[in-house]
C-alpha cells in the first residue's frame, strides 16, 4: 500500500531508529486541583 | 530480505530521522483543531501528541513488519525539497521525524513512527513554482465544494476566484496555521 505520492527511489538499507527521548510532545498537565479547605474545627 | 537475495545492511540509530514531508488537512475543526492528513491513500490522519504509526494491509506478506521492505507502506518523508514539489496538492509543509523500522530509499523514507517537528502551511501553487521560499505568504485556507482544504496566497485566491474555484468555507490562514501549531505543540517552520 503507497501511503504519499512521492516518488523514493531505490531502497537503500533497514535503519533501526531507538531515540533516547520520543519527539512527541507530552500532553498538558491537568490543572492541578485545590482541594476544598476542611471546616474549621470548632474551638473551646 | 529483498527480492534480489542480498541482505540489507542493518544499521541502528539513536537519534530520530527528520526528514521533508507535505500534508493535507482534514475539513472538519480547522479553526479549533486542524489533523494532518497523508495526501494520498487511505491514510489515517496524524493525531496531535500522539506518534503516528504505519499500518500496511499485507503485513503478514511481510512477516508482520512494518514497513516492509519490499513493499511501498510506512510514513513517507523525503531527503529534499524537490520530490515534494511534484507530489499532488500540499496543504502543510513540515519537518518529521521518524524512528522505529525505517527504510531509507535514495530519495527518502519509509517509516514505522513518526511526529511533525515544525510546520507551516503553503500555498500549492506558490510551493510548485517557487519551492519553500514563496514571495507572498498563505492568507486564506479554503474549504472547496468537494470538501478539499487548500491554503492560498492572496494572488492565487484572487486567481481562483477568477477561475470560478468556490469555496464552502474560507477561514484566514493565520488563524489556522496557529491552531495547527498549538494543536501538535510544534514550531512554525521559517
Amino acid at each position: 500500500m503507497r501511503e504519499d505520492a512521492v516518488d523514493i527511489g531505490p531502497m537503500r538499507r533497514i535503519i533501526e531508529v531507538e531515540p533516547v527521548t520520543l519527539p512527541v510532545p507530552e500532553e498538558l498537565p491537568e490543572p492541578e486541583r485545590v482541594p476544598e479547605a476542611e471546616p474549621a474545627e470548632p474551638s473551646g | 530480505m529483498l527480492q534480489t537475495g542480498i541482505e540489507p545492511e542493518l544499521a541502528r540509530l539513536l537519534e530520530p530521522i527528520v526528514a521533508w514531508r507535505t500534508w493535507t488537512l482534514g475539513r472538519s475543526r480547522l479553526a479549533e483543531r486542524p489533523l494532518l492528513l497523508p495526501i494520498a491513500g487511505p491514510g489515517s490522519p496524524w493525531v496531535p501528541r500522539e506518534p503516528a504509526r504505519a499500518s500496511c494491509r499485507r503485513r503478514g506478506v511481510h512477516g508482520g513488519v512494518v514497513p516492509g521492505a519490499r513493499c511501498r507502506c510506512g510514513l513517507h518523508a523525503t531527503d529534499e525539497l524537490e520530490p515534494l514539489r511534484r507530489a499532488r496538492e500540499p496543504t502543510v509543509l513540515g519537518r518529521v521525524a521518524l524512528w522505529g523500522r525505517v527504510i531509507e530509499h535514495e530519495h527518502g523514507y519509509r517509516a514505522e513512527y513518526g511526529y511533525p517537528q515544525r510546520l507551516r502551511l503553503i500555498c500549492p501553487l506558490c510551493f510548485w513554482r517557487w519551492g519553500a521560499a514563496p514571495p507572498n505568504p498563505c492568507a486564506a485556507v479554503l474549504v472547496g465544494r468537494g470538501g478539499r482544504v487548500r491554503a492560498l496566497c492572496h494572488p492565487h485566491r484572487e486567481l481562483a476566484e477568477r477561475s470560478g474555484m468556490g469555496a464552502r468555507r474560507i477561514l484566514p490562514a493565520a488563524a489556522v496555521e496557529e491552531a495547527l501549531l498549538s494543536a501538535y505543540a510544534v514550531d512554525p517552520l521559517r
